[in-house]
């Protein structure tokens, strides 16, 4: 074993989880993930994978800290109004788990830097707030072949499924096309409240972890829908759709390279 | 067979250090842990045989053939 005396303390009580194992640490340890949105969900997010030892973290967040973010977004605190979202998060878990490598993305992910983002990764955590950038990470996972956690919240109601492109369906295989404009309210306009975010980006966490150490049976072609008001959970199976414009060719691809 | 002294080291820490050299060793091979009276010595037996594997204790000695 390789890990030091130091890992082996810091995360004790997972190593002890029948499920878990010196070499599911270790697979942690030497993976990389990509945390798109360093709000709501990605706080949550980003704070359970580096304590949990996901070795390398790169944090995407273009925007600053705004005071109404705050009831929402644990990794910022109040002095931070007005730093950037990602760079706040990069100094708060560098302080949680300093065995982690943080690299903040101060920028917007979009069409045209997407793939050289996720490149490399071997996870990406979807906590964007737009479906506009939804797509475009489902996208480029589905391009570069990388597993990925899609979540939502909006008001009580929440919304998760792992993805594992060319095996599982993707995002744009169960969502074809965003909802019509206006059908859907934003994060601004209809509200949300932290612990219900709290939740299903801990959700999200716990997925990318079992993805990475290949523990525990991941959200793949099942999409998990949370209601916060009675605490309902229902299991929506899905499937691959034939001609998905994202995932669609991904195994030929793939394939092809052989 | 691998000895490990593991007087000193707190729960659950003794049962990771254990749980580790275990995964380490092939089945049908033996590890004797040394285990501090009290808390250890009750817990990382019970924790050794929930994980499936042959467990004997003799004083602060357990043996343990890994599953």
């Amino acid at each position: 074993m390789t890990l030091t005396d130091a890992e082996l303390e810091r995360y004790s009580r997972q190593l002890v989880l029948p499920e878990w194992s010196g070499a599911a640490q270790e697979r942690l340890r030497d993976a990389s993930a990509i945390v798109v949105g360093a709000g709501a969900l990605g706080s949550p997010v980003a704070t359970y994978l580096a304590a949990a030892g996901v070795g390398r973290l790169g944090i995407v967040d273009e925007d600053a800290v705004e005071l109404s973010n705050l009831h929402r977004q644990p990794l910022h605190f109040t002095p931070d109004i007005g730093v950037n979202k990602a760079a706040s998060a990069a100094a708060k878990l560098a302080f949680l788990n300093p065995e982690v490598q943080v690299e903040p993305y101060p920028a917007r992910l979009d069409e045209r830097n997407a793939e050289a983002i996720v490149m490399g990764a071997d996870v990406v955590v979807d906590c964007s707030d737009s479906f506009e950038t939804r797509y475009v990470v489902n996208d480029a996972a589905c391009a570069e072949r990388i597993d990925l956690v899609e979540a939502g919240v909006l008001g009580f109601s929440g919304l998760v499924l792992a993805i594992r492109p060319g095996e599982s369906a993707c995002y744009r295989c169960s969502f074809p096309s965003p909802p019509l404009a206006g059908a859907v309210p934003s994060c601004r306009e209809a509200g949300v409240l932290g612990a219900m975010a709290g939740i299903v980006g801990a959700i999200q966490a716990l997925e990318a972890i079992k993805l990475l150490a290949g523990v525990g049976a991941p959200l793949l072609d099942r999409i998990l829908q949370l209601d916060g008001h009675d605490m309902g959970q229902t299991i929506v199976v899905t499937s691959r759709r034939d001609g998905c414009e994202a995932c669609a060719r991904v195994p030929v691809a793939a394939e092809a390279y052989h | 067979m691998s000895t490990l002294d593991l007087t000193g080291v707190l729960c659950p820490l003794n049962w990771v250090r254990a749980r580790l050299a275990l995964e380490a060793m092939d089945a049908g091979e033996e590890l004797r842990l040394r285990l501090d009276p009290g808390e250890p010595i009750e817990s990382v037996p019970r924790s050794a045989r929930e994980d499936g594997h042959d467990v004997d204790v003799h004083g602060d000695w357990v043996r343990i053939v890994k599953r």
